[in-house]
């Protein structure tokens, strides 16, 4: 799972960089093409449910999709690994 | 498996709430809470006064009835006794429910209908440009209070706990969990379920209170709520809560028996 803040909904308000407990949001620099400075993400890896929602089959912690007033904030799956072929050259 | 996005209008997003608006947070509760319940989304409708916080239906697919200022728990009755089976949710703000509906309100929470109410209190009328409201903090500058509300608030969940609804919770929209715990626990109840969720406001409320962004509003509300068993155990030692402070928590959980709860023929 990864997480995304939508670009279309997000109005700025940076409520869920003063809830996350791991801090994954951090207060933007850059107006995006709607002129709303976007919180930007610091290794949204971290993020509980990006990590362990598939192992426990249910959304984990979750707050800041909860307290986003615009519904900007979810988690979208990730496409699998695609093998590559690597191919060493002597 | 159906998920909370199966119940917002995409079409209609995104909403018209300023930055920072607390009403947004309240909606997403208030869909957790359904869909924990789950609830079909034919069977269930969504029904609101005036103001910003009556907006939020329109922003949700279900049914719903935008009805005139004050009145609609009054039509809520009317699409409970017309449909006993629906589930009914109102939407309402401060303004709404205890300054015009005021009274639609005590004789709602006495005739313990069964539904669930949801009042957005903002402490200001937000839509029409900021005037004092009954839920006015004193001392709060407003645009009909300009050297600071004198009067004394209105506790909206006291009041439904003295008028006989079956439950009552107040929460802020910081306490999202706590808050979409409650409203679930109201959806469960038969009868009248009162939730009051403080939202912030920092278009009309916090630029005149010195709370200007939306984190110091929602700041405000975290350092100043104070739980309802803390406050009895200060009450019980005889310390005063400060002023400027509030309680939250589940005021009332009792099962009188609801108007419109149907029965299972046996």
């Amino acid at each position: 799972m990864k997480l995304v803040i939508d670009q279309n909904l997000c109005k700025g308000c940076n409520l869920c960089t003063m809830v996350c407990p791991y801090n994954i949001f951090q207060e933007g620099s850059e107006l995006n093409k709607k002129g709303v400075v976007v919180p930007e993400l610091d290794r949204p890896e971290r993020c509980t449910n990006c990590r362990l929602a598939s192992l426990y089959q249910r959304r984990l912690c979750g707050v800041c999709q909860l307290i986003c007033p615009d519904q900007a904030i979810k988690w979208i799956e990730e496409e699998p690994y695609e093998s590559m072929k690597v191919v060493i050259e002597y | 498996m159906k998920s909370v996005e199966d119940w917002y209008r995409h079409d209609r997003m995104p909403h018209i709430f300023c930055t920072g608006c607390g009403n947004g947070t309240v909606i997403n509760c208030t869909l957790e809470a359904v869909m924990q319940m789950g609830w079909d989304i034919d069977n269930t409708i969504f029904i609101s006064g005036i103001g910003c916080s009556s907006r939020s239906p329109g922003y949700i697919t279900t049914d719903s009835l935008h009805t005139t200022h004050g009145r609609a728990l009054a039509f809520a009755t009317g699409v409970k006794l017309a449909k006993p089976e629906f589930d009914v949710v109102v939407f309402t703000g401060d303004g709404d429910l205890s300054a015009i509906g005021g009274n639609h309100f005590i004789h709602a929470c006495r005739r313990n209908i069964n539904m669930t109410v949801i009042c957005m209190n903002n402490m200001i009328y937000g839509m029409t440009g900021g005037q004092g409201s009954p839920c006015t903090p004193a001392g709060a500058i407003s645009t009909t209070t300009p050297y600071g509300a004198t009067e004394p608030v209105f506790d909206l969940a006291r009041l439904a706990e003295a008028s006989g609804a079956n439950y009552s919770a107040r929460w802020t929209a910081y306490h999202v969990k706590e808050l979409t715990k409650a409203i679930k626990v109201g959806m469960e109840i038969p009868g009248f379920s009162f939730i009051e969720a403080m939202t912030q406001c920092p278009t009309s409320y916090g630029r005149r209170n010195k709370l200007r962004t939306t984190t110091s509003m929602l700041e405000y509300m975290r350092d100043n709520a104070v739980l309802l068993n803390k406050a009895k155990r200060m009450e019980a030692e005889g310390r005063e809560l400060s002023p400027g402070r509030f309680t939250v928590g589940e005021f009332v959980k009792r099962f009188r028996p609801a108007l419109g709860v149907v029965k299972d023929e046996e």
